[in-house]
């Protein structure tokens, strides 16, 4: 794996035209509220503009003249502004939230509906909060650009176009004066908006840094105690804070700079059209009311060109995670169905291995099958034993179609398994992982998983084969008992016979199981052994075992070592051999039995 | 300069009081913050400056023709007063957030420290996630409270104040219509933001929902494809998503609702005054430039109140988030130095238990008059089923816990008296579970040693643990990280790095908890080949269950239910009747067993 893939790295995006393109295509499906939001957006903007505008008609028009009854219309028009105002900003509030969580639904249903079609390679070189964090922020900033970005900007820039308009048609020289001093406002705010974000950037990386910390130092500290790392703890705790604290302070500080700065810009042109007011107002090219408003439209210039300079260095950010989205949904599924694959009536479970060769493309290429062949006959219980990384599991995992052969045809009833639907394939087989997973919710439902449409009969009835029943009924809830996000509420053995008796509800016609290497009471041992007994009976059936038990009552044993069969027989037959099999057995029973020593109350 | 990293101890703050708590935390500071807070005085006076100015050049230069100052230098002054504004406003927000991220690192720090600090008792009651929660955002929202809140509410006050005061020597009446609305604005303020507050955190529940329902899904994705429930997973993840839509709808509705209707009750406000301020520069009350001046102060007023409700509310929050950071402080830490009798360089070894008994709640003993003598150097065994006390006993040597009652001396002197970083130095524990730290695994190695470290060393103790031919098969060898951002180790990979650890530290007394529990057993024959070495000259204690292991010790501990029911060597115990020597016979029968079935079989 290549090491900065998966960095969190806010990359520094240049304005990519077709990431842009692409985001916005999501969203035109909703583009009605999109433009009715823009389009209130504006009427609030103008209003905005003409309430100073009318101002200045007030003062030059009734209060300088002294005319009383000129007083009212003026005010009634403002009044006007004031509630079209309000139900422009209801409407545009209310649609840019609205379509803000819309298209935020949309990004993270696509990415979801998407994430299910991808194979288990991705998700073995892809860490799981990478995945989480395109998923829940990267598109999150994406829905806040083309909602309340495009709300900001677009306000933002009618406002200035508008108050530049009404600046020009009240006095030009003036207008001109204002619009030399813009371009200056927003090239600070842009050089300012840079280095906050560059600061606010290091700020982030340190403050996930710190949480890592924290969590270290909380689920290690039997250790950090043992080891008397108080005092070196906190001096490299402080070296992550303080850094934090002064990349902070220094976003901040710029942050407080900013605001007057913008400010002091802004008094200079107001500065300069009190000057030129002076022979303005003598040569009768200005009014009171002119001045007026001339200041109030530089004073509140400044809000508008923050709000570009903000949303341009968010744009930025959200194009880095529109890459990033992008890239997930571009990822093609490593595994798909042929244009002409079929559902096969039965998988009958007649299984042959002709040849294969696997290797996983993360590895270092090395083949972990390689030539192997076999052949499964209906009903068959084949045993995989073997040590760790020979090759177990990925027998397993190619069978059920995790994985595809590089070389050779696995063949499923005499037929290249490649020309069934990976569905069809998927769904006959019944699979019970080492570490049982379950979701959180209710026992019952974790049962039917199996089978979405069974009835609580035949859930009971699972559960009961599996031998899960007895524990189920001694929880208050029963079937109804929460067991927890990833089934933490449950002990090991419980999640395994819940998963046993989802596989037995879903009635595989091929059935996997890859036996837990952790130790569960003897109880439960012999209630997941009846379990599988159930499930092994006619069926053919693949388990990676450990227990003797297991491994005795199957119809053949093979061993598997670096990616080979090296032997393979009966129980019985390889015994007598004396060679890997003899030597794995010898010390599985001895390990077997005294843990049940150390098990055991003693009483017993 | 060099400040402590801890420059101010948290744990001293014991007033339930927030407010108080929070003023005592701010101890240094507390001048600077007030000045922060002051010069937005300066500021709005500055601010309101601008339109007085204003009016003083409309009603002198323009309506009355009296220049006696040339018009460049009006417009200076309203240069000179933004900059004097900015200066103030500056100052102020910058040493606000300079005090605000001051006080995120003292606590940061100071929780970091405790949270190391606190005893195995509080440790073992706690949840992971809400102490990091603690940790993260409610420090967040006590930074907030400085930065934006506190200071926030300030310049509001202020604003008021001044523009209100300004108003008021134009004309009073004009001053008195400005304070209708302000009441009803601030109120309707604080209705909603709590409505949002509560609107807001159902949206964040479900929020969370689905993303603990994606990582489920992305955790379990083999048990998805195995049952092929893809679709099915769509339709759930969909369902969930789209409540969360309609619950964010909600939520922007009542916002969409809250900013227009204080817009419309303030743009009222705005049109009632300027007919009064209209009708009294008609009438002659006052000038025109007053007028014009009325006009924009009274924009400072009526806007900035809007944000106070906000502000209030999410100050009631932040007082909630300290709160819950102080719950921390309040217990106590483990003293590492307390202790009446300092023993002398390194100890000898020698342990004596006499009649001790320990429990971790009061009313349920865990250990029961335990009594035995360990002479320096000797290993002890302890047997016994899970559960009855073997861990419990070796917790309380390096003092992670305290027996309550009978003696523990280590070369006579009392356990208990003997300082807790005395014996953490020179006790060293290997774990069932050994935690190691995302880190690389040198770093891992060297964790302890509280020393330079030379590579050669860190391999000679890896070769001792077994575990260094295991190492040179990663890449990048000792450099390879740990954990989540790096390789995942096997149990039995993690228990050879945590002997190496612990082999570099080189203490005198060892504590072995079943630290061979998850290798094979041809990995384990090496292990304990490296053990046998590292027990030389060293007292050990070994939880073990493999006769092997316990046959060469030189006392063995039998327990059960938290008592010793049998202790001498392995010769003594076999000789007695009892549970040893069932253990042992059974093991005989084991293989007597084996060798039946392999002839069987054969």
């Amino acid at each position: 794996m290549a090491d900065n893939q998966f960095e969190e790295e806010d990359f520094q995006s240049k304005f990519n035209g077709n990431v842009i393109k692409r985001i916005f295509e999501f969203v035109i499906p909703h583009k009605r509220w999109f433009f009715l939001f823009l389009f209130c957006t504006l009427i609030t903007s103008v209003m905005d503009s003409l309430q100073v505008y009318l101002n200045k008609l007030l003062l030059d028009n009734a209060i300088v003249p002294g005319l009383k009854s000129q007083v009212l219309p003026y005010l009634k028009y403002y009044g006007l502004t004031v509630i079209v105002q309000a139900i422009g900003v209801f409407t545009f509030v209310y649609l840019a939230g609205m379509l803000s969580e819309r298209i935020w639904y949309d990004l993270r249903q696509k990415m979801f509906e998407h994430l299910q079609k991808l194979s288990l390679s991705y998700f073995s070189v892809t860490p799981v909060g990478w995945i989480m964090s395109r998923v829940n922020s990267d598109s999150f900033k994406i829905a806040d650009l083309v909602t309340w970005g495009m709300v900001d900007s677009s306000f933002a820039i009618v406002n200035i176009l508008i108050s530049g308009g009404f600046m020009l048609a009240i006095n030009w020289r003036m207008a001109l004066i204002v619009f030399a001093v813009f371009p200056i406002m927003l090239y600070v705010s842009w050089q300012f908006r840079k280095r906050i974000l560059r600061e606010f950037r290091l700020v982030r990386k340190l403050n996930s840094k710190v949480t890592g910390a924290f969590n270290e130092n909380i689920m290690g500290v039997r250790v950090v105690k043992a080891f008397q790392r108080e005092d070196q703890n906190l001096k490299e705790f402080n070296d992550l804070t303080y850094p934090m604290f002064q990349s902070a302070y220094k976003a901040a500080r710029m942050n407080a700079l900013f605001l007057p700065c913008i400010q002091l810009i802004s008094s200079i042109a107001l500065g300069l059209i009190i000057w030129s007011a002076d022979w303005q107002i003598r040569s009768g090219l200005m009014t009171i009311g002119g001045i007026q408003a001339f200041v109030n439209y530089v004073t509140s210039m400044m809000w508008p060109v923050q709000d570009l300079a903000r949303v341009y260095g968010e744009m930025q950010q959200s194009i880095a995670s529109g890459e990033r989205i992008f890239s997930l949904l571009d990822t093609r599924p490593a595994i798909i169905d042929k244009p002409d694959a079929f559902e096969p009536q039965t998988l009958c479970g007649e299984i042959e291995f002709d040849n294969v060769s696997f290797w996983y493309d993360d590895g270092d290429g090395k083949p972990v099958l390689e030539d192997f062949s076999l052949k499964v006959n209906q009903g068959e219980t084949i045993a995989l034993v073997g040590s760790t990384g020979g090759g177990k599991t990925t027998i397993v995992n190619l069978l059920a179609r995790f994985y595809e052969p590089q070389k050779g045809v696995i063949r499923i009833c005499g037929r290249d398994y490649r020309d069934f639907k990976m569905e069809s394939i998927q769904s006959r087989i019944g699979m019970v992982l080492q570490t049982p997973h379950l979701f959180s919710g209710t026992i019952r439902e974790n049962i039917r998983y199996g089978k979405l449409d069974a009835t609580d009969e035949e859930i009971e009835a699972a559960a009961q084969k599996a031998g899960a029943d007895t524990f189920i009924r001694s929880f208050p809830h029963q079937y109804e008992e929460q067991v927890g996000e990833g089934g933490n509420l449950l002990s090991f053995g419980q999640k395994q016979l819940i998963s046993l008796a989802r596989a037995i509800l879903a009635d595989p016609e091929i059935f996997i199981m890859d036996e837990a290497t952790s130790s569960v009471d003897t109880l439960t041992e012999n209630l997941i052994q009846q379990g599988m007994d159930h499930m092994m009976k006619g069926r053919t059936s693949f388990i990676i075992a450990h227990r003797l038990s297991t491994i005795k009552r199957a119809d053949r044993i093979l061993v598997i070592e670096d990616g080979k069969i090296i032997e393979e027989g009966t129980h019985f037959q390889l015994l007598a051999k004396k060679g890997k099999y003899y030597h794995l057995y010898t010390q599985q029973y001895r390990e077997e039995k005294e843990r049940d020593l150390k098990l055991n109350p003693l009483s017993a | 300069m060099i400040t402590p990293i801890i420059d101010f101890d948290l744990t001293k703050i014991k007033t339930k009081n927030r407010m108080a708590g929070i003023w005592q935390m701010m101890s240094g500071y507390r001048l600077k913050y007030f000045l922060a807070i002051f010069s937005q005085l300066f500021s709005t006076i500055f601010k309101s400056s601008v339109y007085i100015l204003l009016s003083w050049f409309i009603d002198t230069w323009l309506i009355s023709n009296e220049r006696s100052i040339p018009a460049y230098g009006i417009g200076l002054g309203f240069v000179l007063l933004a900059l004097c504004e900015g200066l103030f406003t500056f100052y102020s927000n910058s040493t606000a957030n300079y005090i605000a991220e001051k006080m995120a690192l003292r606590i940061r720090n100071n929780l970091y420290d405790q949270i190391q600090r606190l005893s195995f008792t509080y440790h073992s009651t706690v949840d992971t996630g809400d102490l990091i929660q603690r940790a993260t955002s409610d420090v967040d929202a006590v930074r907030r409270f400085f930065s934006e809140q506190a200071i926030g509410i300030g310049r509001i006050c202020f604003l008021y104040g001044v523009n209100f005061i300004a108003i008021y020597r134009m004309d009073s009446s004009l001053a008195l219509s400005t304070l209708m609305i302000v009441p009803l604005v601030f109120l309707m303020a604080l209705f909603f933001f709590r409505k949002i507050g509560k609107r807001y955190e159902a949206y964040q529940n479900q929020d969370a929902l689905l993303s603990t329902m994606l990582q489920e899904n992305l955790t379990g994705v083999r048990v998805v494809k195995a049952f092929a429930r893809q679709d099915y997973e769509i339709e759930k993840y969909r369902k969930e998503n789209w409540k969360k839509f309609l619950l964010g709808k909600k939520l922007v509705f009542t916002e969409a609702l809250f900013w227009p209707s204080t817009d419309l009750l303030c743009g009222f406000q705005m049109v009632i005054s300027y007919m009064l301020g209209a009708y009294a520069t008609i009438s002659g009350r006052i000038s025109v430039g007053d007028f014009v001046a009325f006009q924009a102060l009274i924009v400072w007023i009526i806007w900035p109140i809007r944000n106070m409700g906000r502000l209030i509310v999410q100050m009631s929050r932040a007082f909630i988030s300290f709160q819950r950071i102080m719950e921390i402080f309040a217990n106590e830490q483990e003293p590492l130095d307390e202790g009446t009798v300092m023993p002398r360089k390194t100890p000898e070894g020698e342990i004596i238990f006499d009649q001790v008994s320990f429990a971790y709640q009061p009313e349920n003993e865990t250990l029961h008059d335990l009594s035995f003598h360990v002479f320096p150097g000797q290993s002890v065994a302890i047997i016994g089923p899970t559960g009855s006390g073997k861990t419990s006993l070796i917790n309380l040597l390096p003092r992670f816990y305290e027996y309550t009652s009978g003696s523990i001396t280590l070369d006579g002197l009392e356990l208990n008296q003997i300082p807790r970083a005395y014996l953490r130095k020179h006790i060293g524990i290997v774990e069932q579970e050994p935690f190691l730290f995302s880190r690389s695994i040198a770093e891992n190695i060297t964790y302890g040693a509280g020393r330079e470290v030379s590579p050669d060393e860190i391999i000679r103790v890896a070769k001792a643990a077994a575990i260094h031919e295991s190492i040179l098969t990663f890449e990048k060898g000792y450099d390879t990280l740990v954990g989540e951002r790096g390789v995942t180790l096997s149990g039995g990979q993690k228990q050879r790095i945590a002997i190496a650890r612990t082999l570099l530290k080189n203490p005198k007394i060892l504590l072995l908890d079943d630290a061979t529990s998850s290798v094979d057993m041809d990995t384990e024959v090496e292990i304990r080949a490296a053990l046998n070495e590292l027990m030389k000259d060293r007292t050990t204690f070994i939880i073990a269950h493999r006769i092997q292991s316990i046959i060469q010790a030189d006392l063995i501990l039998v327990m059960d239910q938290g008592k010793i029911v049998q202790l001498g060597t392995h010769e003594e115990l076999i000789q007695q009747e009892g549970f040893y020597q069932q253990i042992f016979n059974l093991q005989s029968q084991i293989e007597e067993a084996l060798e039946k079935e392999l002839s069987h079989g054969g």
